[in-house]
């Protein structure tokens, strides 16, 4: 409870207590205070008690040492010609956001594209969605400094093929040791 | 240990000794009066002569062999020229030129000894001679400075005998740029630094390849010195370093920087400083290229939605659009005449490389669908040839494309992926 309050207490209680022994007091008869008497008391043992266990540390990853995907930081992927963060997208990078401030560490957002297209505007277009994908971040308030942008449109693709679903593979802001 | 620029070297071996000034027949008769009128598309016939080796040792044999094949062969894909003795019988043809050359061991040791000479068909008048000492990696080199001087003195056109492309060859994780002679030959590796490196671009005076890399775990801008072999760096902004393109009179570049927070087109000097930014606008701005004037540029912008080519002066000013027809546009270059805009178009699922007035009239497209992705094309200095990457066999090649009368040749062979080629000036 509060000092103040306390205090109050204390104060009605000692108040309490003088009232009642100068009620108490009211007869004519002198009061008769006697010392009370000595209480045996047994003898004390001192008990060492067993020593605590060391506190340990949680088990931390050593950040700057893993590639990202190795403590929980996922990529985020992209509709064609596009770099909007999905509703998918962003559950991700809520995610990513967490860890990414517990670790405090800085990686490198690297924007992918499909191979449709020509090489130069895919390394613009991977750029955007690298960027896209660190804005958000820095508004759930991962630090700006702590997350680098690089993009490598079509020429680091993940899957090797020429399928819709080795296009949509390719689509994406990757999170790497920078 | 790999070698960088044989002609470079050849310059410093070559002992040319003879005069290339038009030779006086015997007897005091008139100078030969050539005639550089003839139009591209009609060609020259030229008779190729004998190569005689002069001595029985396996060496000049081969030499002379190899001269007269790759004269031949130089001649032929300029696209100048009807080349006897490379499928059409002498008799077929009339031919107004032929070509014969002496080879010889020297005496005291040492390279041998060759003398090429051009003359007047029938009558041999002799028109062009020279000498040559070339060490046995010379040999090729020598027959593409004697046939662009052969197409010099014979058409009054611009031989690309001595020209080379740089692309970029490798896959995944690493690409490096590579050199290659113009004929396939030659090819040769420039770098080999575990990373991704791409889109060359040679000075005009061929003595330094700017290309972008992503040594150092960012992308920038590379120079290589094409005589040492030495890279280095010359920009790494925040963000794109990308797509430089050299000025016609060597002294400063164009490029794609995104620092500014969107890929924005600059002018920047030789040794990295920022002239002045030529666009600005919350869009893409990618894939600058000079007109041949030096005075404006063609580039990329997907300001209007998707990407379109546009063009503007070296100050920034003057931004007009120049592609209406299609949805996307990229990868635009200006003949060396200016006379003629080759650029990528993509549909939905190929590439193609068109060709067109820079006003749009005439336009042309040159890779129907069964070549499949079409990419950076880039011209060479004779203004009709073309180089461009396909990946019509499944895995992405160079082709080189005739303008004037069509016509593709495989440039590049083997598994790995070429991309971003660029043609020597």
């Amino acid at each position: 409870m509060k000092k103040s309050s306390m205090y109050r207490l204390m104060l009605v209680v000692f108040v309490f207590a003088m009232a009642l022994s100068v009620l108490g007091g009211c007869s004519k008869k002198p009061a008769v205070v006697t010392e009370p008497a000595p209480v045996e008391q047994a003898p004390v043992e001192v008990v060492t008690p067993a020593p605590m266990p060391e506190p340990v540390a949680p088990v931390l990853p050593d950040y700057a040492n893993l590639d990202p995907s190795k403590y929980g930081v996922e990529d985020v992927f992209f509709a064609y010609d596009k770099y909007d963060i999905s509703d998918v997208s962003m559950g991700v990078l809520n995610t990513n956001a967490r860890i990414l401030k517990e670790a405090g560490v800085t990686v490198m957002v690297a924007g992918h594209c499909d191979e449709r297209g020509t090489i130069e505007y895919n390394i613009a277009l991977g750029e955007k969605r690298a960027k896209a994908a660190r804005d958000y971040l820095v508004s759930l308030g991962v630090p700006a400094t702590n997350l680098k942008v690089t993009s490598y449109g079509e020429s680091r693709p993940f899957a090797a093929g020429h399928t819709e679903s080795d296009w949509a593979q390719n689509r994406r802001a990757h999170f790497e040791r920078p | 240990m790999t070698r960088i620029l044989r002609w470079a070297v050849l310059g410093f071996a070559l002992a040319m000794s003879a005069a290339s000034a038009p030779a006086l027949a015997q007897g005091g008769r008139a100078e030969v009066k050539i005639d550089h009128t003839a139009k591209a598309v009609l060609k020259t016939d030229l008779r190729m002569g004998d190569f005689r080796a002069l001595s029985g040792d396996k060496e000049v044999q081969e030499t002379a062999a190899k001269l007269r094949a790759v004269v031949a062969n130089d001649l032929l894909l300029s696209g100048l020229f009807r080349v006897g003795g490379a499928g059409f019988k002498p008799e077929e043809l009339p031919f107004s030129w032929t070509i014969d050359a002496t080879v010889e061991a020297t005496a005291g040791g040492g390279p041998v000894t060759v003398n090429l000479n051009l003359l007047t068909w029938p009558d041999r008048q002799l028109v062009l001679t020279k000498r040559y000492r070339p060490g046995t990696e010379q040999v090729r080199t020598t027959a593409h400075h004697f046939a662009d001087e052969v197409v010099r003195a014979a058409v009054g056109g611009e031989g690309i005998a001595l020209t080379r492309m740089a692309f970029s060859r490798g896959a995944g994780n690493r690409r490096d740029i590579f050199v290659v002679d113009y004929d396939g030959e030659g090819l040769l590796r420039l770098t080999a630094n575990r990373t991704l490196n791409l889109c060359p671009d040679w000075s005009p005076d061929g003595t330094r390849l700017a290309f972008t890399s992503y040594r150092g775990g960012q992308q920038g801008l590379y120079f290589l010195e094409t005589a040492t072999g030495q890279v280095k760096q010359i920009l790494a902004m925040e963000g794109l370093n990308l797509g430089a393109d050299w000025s016609p009179d060597g002294k400063e570049l164009l490029i794609s920087l995104s620092k500014g927070g969107d890929p924005e087109i600059y002018r920047i000097t030789p040794e990295g400083k920022i002239i002045k930014r030529l666009t600005v606008s919350p869009a893409i701005e990618i894939s600058p290229s000079w007109a041949p004037n030096g005075r404006e540029l063609v580039f990329t912008s997907d300001s209007s939605g998707t990407p379109q080519l546009y063009m503007i002066d070296r100050e920034g000013a003057g931004k007009r659009r120049v592609t209406f027809e299609g949805k996307y546009n990229d990868s635009a270059a200006l003949s060396p005449s200016g006379e003629w805009l080759v650029y990528a178009t993509r549909e939905d699922v190929v590439t193609q490389i068109i060709v067109m007035r820079p006003g749009g009239e005439e336009r042309r497209v040159v890779t129907d669908v069964s070549w499949r992705n079409c990419e950076d094309p880039s011209w060479a200095p004779d203004g009709r040839h073309l180089v461009f990457a396909s990946d019509r066999t499944g895995v992405s090649k160079l082709y080189v494309y005739d303008v004037v009368e069509g016509g593709f040749r495989q440039l590049t062979f083997g598994n790995d992926p070429d991309i971003t080629p660029a043609w020597s000036h």
